[in-house]
């Protein structure tokens, strides 16, 4: 199989990197660039935890082939970890016990964060659609809700 | 001295005034959520080597078959491959169960289910040992299959494994059965049938090995880590001390990390390492979880039921099938732990239980948050709406009127002590919701959205009871700066559980929960504490806790008594300062007892032990008190049904707990967020679907949880506080409890709203809409 060079922008960085065209964004993404918040529960695109911004949307990187993110600029938490929203953001999950096991809240925080950015003080009936792709187990989503809705119309 | 200075001095005299509850009861912020808010790299498929190989499983076929061949030359020489591993690769023994011998690490001459092993490849890419695993050839011949727990209970059934298909048969039996019918006015007969539920921790089951000095470093996500090494030191033959196990933080957990699939991937990944020299990862995909991992049993409960008219219990006859699938796991305790449930929690002087948990050749059942507590108490108190429509009394009426409270006793014959905090939960949420003025509003509805109430209440007996013995360990050691170290076998898979410990001891302790840090559970470093499952961390755990902040705090007055140059009995710590009581102005902070101590070589390094009493079980009578204390819980629901097409939707869930003392509120409060709507996906959602033996839907597209959008628009929760004898501070516990009530709820909230009765789970609108008899 023939491995494609692509360069992609990862949180601020132009990064240039081989890949093969079966390989996921995902696997990319944790194993050659070490980031490791996006997280895979399914595999299936189904859960939402491996889910980035790329170009500015969020989408499931574990549903997409690594090269479609050519010449594209890709954020992960580990991107976003001192932006001043994202910051509230964190600070608002840890005030609502909102990261039991944490698998879910990095992708939590995005949709979050993605939310916020659109609509700067959401109802939590907004908050609950942004979320509605991106399953969680252990909260039953309410402090979820309630730490996203909280930091509307902070900034 | 300045005003501020006198005032912080005044505040830390109160604040010793409370000892060492000083942090208890508050909502102190978790010490372990940083990292995870952060996006860090903490799981264990985050911290693997980079030279690591990838293991993935061939799985049965067939639910009932001989291996007549297996053949993996093929598989062996696809590209990227380095190892099949088979039976044959095992040098101790192939056995990867919990308690009664009887799984096969790798299935060898015969597979009972689909999620049976046959063998794991290991390649250098995920995606290669994916391709290879299909060139590994199996041939079959089949054998009749059983599914139905019933049906294999006959004499003519197939024999799963020799020694019959019951696994475990248990009885509870109280006063005169045939007396308590004759007793009766009336006797109400049901049948209640509940499924398949996947518990779908949001991180599967993974577990990376490496080889390392003629030992072998597991890390992996896990609930009980010193069960893991013992499988995997079964399987490689060697002894316990060779096999370190690290507990990586585990994104959820929820029981079938507690039960055998984590000693699976991590004896896969051992065998693995050791044969290649490699890390090896077996991370399950999500697919070969839902297959290969336990479930919750599916039932078939059988309620007889004798009431006087005027609502008294007289008799309750239970019979519970557990569908225990391929291999009996920790199902031999669930059924236990069902079977004295049954009845609901209810004085009833004649009971006769039989719960059985049976072999079949579905996938196997286990562990499952509840532990058979939501199959037994969908159908005692789905029962108990079933009794009240006969009698044509109020379901509340009719549970105040039979319900455990201080001085009544349960089917096991156990006596409710004051801890017994069921009335106040009851009367919590019927306040709460309303109850009296909505259910006369919805008793005379016309038109096609009809509104319904429903109530489910139960007990649950605390931590292992007669499940084994209840102990736990914690370690503190206090480095040089004063950070206090937690270490223990018990583990965290999200509760906060672990962090309460932390809470516990900085109580005691008298030292800002800030300074604490939580060690990775490792079976080198931290002794074995019993399994962490049956919700019962904080209550057994906080016990040992407190131990070992006792003796630290005993060491480090000593050391501060110098510092301060006064008597022993004169130290107080609180809040990260020592003082003598008798000349408070003089402080020494924690971080300069700790200094001292490591100058002088005083040694700050504890470990405390917990065992709760023993309780009582007596297989012979039936009888006993086999917990030391109870959590009760009570719950109304409250839906809309479209009876025109069944559609209904949940308006909202008051629930309250007694959970002796809540540690930490807020903590209490996500369990029983959580734990409410894992049960209302069981309750109306959720159903992993098997056909003759093959799961038609180990997928998270077919199979649905939870999402934000299927959640009541407004959840109550209200903690009461009656404390048990046992847990610490009287705490009780409450991971458990709260996925319990949702279903039975529901259901009782729709027959209320539309006369009909769905008594086999999950609750959808579909069979609301055939029980609307239209």
């Amino acid at each position: 199989m023939s491995n494609i060079l692509i360069s992609v922008k990862v949180n601020g960085t132009e990064r240039e990197v081989l890949v093969e065209p079966e390989d996921r964004l995902i696997d990319v993404l944790r194993d050659d660039f070490g980031l490791k918040s996006p997280k895979e529960g399914c595999g299936t695109g189904d859960c939402g935890l491996c889910t980035v911004i790329m170009d500015g949307k969020p989408i499931l990187s574990c549903i997409t082939p690594a090269f479609q993110a050519r010449g594209r600029e890709i954020v992960t938490l580990e991107g976003l970890n001192n932006d001043p929203l994202m910051k509230n953001i964190e600070t608002s999950f840890r005030d609502h016990h909102a990261a039991q096991c944490g698998f879910c809240t990095p992708a939590m925080e995005i949709m979050g964060y993605d939310l916020l950015k659109k609509v700067k003080k959401p109802s939590k009936e907004e908050v609950k659609v942004a979320i509605s792709g991106t399953l969680c187990r252990c909260t039953g989503y309410y402090d979820i809700i309630d730490s996203i809705y909280d930091v509307g119309g902070t900034e | 001295m300045s005003v501020s200075v006198e005032s912080y001095i005044t505040d830390l005299q109160k604040k010793a005034e409370r000892g060492e509850l000083l942090y208890i009861g508050k909502s102190l912020k978790r010490i372990d959520d940083l990292e995870k808010v952060l996006g860090s790299p903490i799981y264990t498929n985050d911290l693997i080597p980079r030279n690591t190989l990838y293991a993935k499983l061939v799985l049965s076929k067939y639910p009932h078959a001989w291996i007549r061949s297996l053949n993996v030359s093929a598989a062996a020489s696809h590209p990227g491959v380095h190892l099949i591993l088979t039976y044959m690769d095992v040098p101790g023994i192939n056995e990867s169960a919990a308690i009664v011998p009887d799984r096969p690490l790798f299935a060898h001459e015969k597979v009972r289910s689909t999620g049976d092993i046959i063998a794991a490849v290991v390649a250098e890419k995920e995606i290669r040992a994916m391709e290879a695993r299909e060139l590994v050839k199996v041939e079959y011949d089949p054998i009749k299959p059983v599914f139905d727990p019933i049906e294999a209970m006959g004499a003519d059934a197939p024999k799963i494994h020799e020694g019959g298909n019951v696994a475990k048969h248990i009885r509870v039996a109280k006063g005169n059965i045939e007396a308590g019918f004759n007793d009766a006015d009336i006797i109400v007969e049901n049948t209640y049938r509940t499924q398949f539920q996947d518990a779908v921790s949001m991180e599967t089951e993974t577990a990376f090995a490496i080889p390392r000095d003629g030992r072998i470093l597991i890390m992996g996500s896990m609930q009980s880590p010193h069960n893991t090494q013992a499988s995997v030191a079964k399987v490689l033959g060697w002894p316990l001390e060779n096999v370190e196990v690290i507990q990586a933080v585990t994104g959820g957990a929820f029981g079938p990390k507690s039960d055998e699939t984590p000693g699976d991937v991590a004896s896969i990944a051992a065998l693995g390492a050791l044969k290649t020299g490699k890390p090896v990862l077996m991370s399950m995909s999500r697919r070969e979880s839902m297959i290969a991992h336990t479930k919750r049993h599916p039932s078939i409960i059988k309620h007889r039921t004798g009431v006087k008219s005027d609502g008294t219990l007289t008799a309750s006859k239970v019979e519970i099938y557990l569908n225990g699938g391929a291999y009996a796991s920790l199902g031999v305790l669930v059924i236990v732990r069902a079977t004295f449930h049954a009845n609901g929690p209810y004085e009833i002087p004649n009971v006769l239980n039989d719960g059985y948990k049976v072999y079949t050749n579905d996938t196997y059942a286990g562990s499952f948050r509840g532990f058979g507590a939501p199959q037994a108490i969908f159908a005692a108190e789905s029962q108990m709406d079933e009794i009240a429509r006969k009698l044509n009394m109020d379901p509340l009426d009719l549970r105040l009127m039979n319900m455990l409270r201080p001085g009544k006793r349960t089917s096991t014959g156990q006596l409710m002590d004051d801890s017994c905090g069921l009335p106040e939960c009851v009367d919590a949420v019927v306040k709460s919701s309303d109850y009296r003025k909505k259910a006369s509003e919805y008793s005379n509805q016309g038109g096609k959205l009809r509104r319904g109430i429903g109530i489910a209440l139960l007990h649950h007996g605390n931590a292992l009871g007669p499940e084994g013995n209840d102990y736990a360990y914690v370690h503190l050691s206090v480095d040089k700066k004063g950070r206090v170290h937690l270490g223990t076998g018990l583990t965290e898979y999200g509760t906060g559980a672990i962090s309460g410990l932390a809470q516990i001891a900085s109580s005691v302790l008298g030292v800002p929960v800030e300074y604490f840090v939580i060690d990775r559970p490792d079976t080198d470093r931290h002794k074995e504490s019993g399994p962490t499952v049956a919700s019962r961390v904080t209550a057994i755990g906080g016990n040992a806790s407190r131990n070992a902040a006792l003796k630290l705090r005993d060491r480090a007055i000593a050391v501060a008594s110098k510092l301060l140059e006064c008597p022993l009995s004169k130290v107080k710590i609180v809040d990260g300062y020592a003082f003598s009581e008798d000349n408070p102005e003089k402080m020494v902070s924690w971080d300069e007892i700790a200094r001292e101590a490591h100058d002088a070589s005083v040694d700050l390094n504890v470990i405390g032990y917990y065992m709760a009493p023993r309780c009582s079980w007596d297989d012979s009578t039936g009888l006993g008190s086999p917990y030391n204390q109870y959590t009760f819980g009570a719950a109304i629901a409250e839906v809309e049904v479209d009876i025109d097409t069944g559609l209904f939707k949940i308006l909202n869930y008051h629930v309250a707990f007694d959970v002796g003392r809540a540690i930490n509120p807020k903590n209490v409060i996500g369990q029983i967020y959580g734990g409410s709507v894992q049960g209302i996906g069981y309750g109306i959602m959720e159903e992993l679907v098997h056909i003759n033996g093959q799961v038609i839907n180990p997928n998270l597209k077919d199979y649905y949880i939870p999402t934000s959008m299927d959640i009541p628009d407004k959840m109550t929760p209200i903690i009461v506080e009656k404390q048990g004898a046992m847990g610490i501070y009287g705490a009780k516990v409450i991971a458990e409890p709260p996925v319990v009530l949702p279903a039975p709820a529901i259901r009782n909230a729709i027959l209320n709203a539309t006369g009909g009765s769905v008594n086999d789970l999950p609750v959808t609108s579909e069979k609301v809409y055939k029980a609307l008899k239209h």
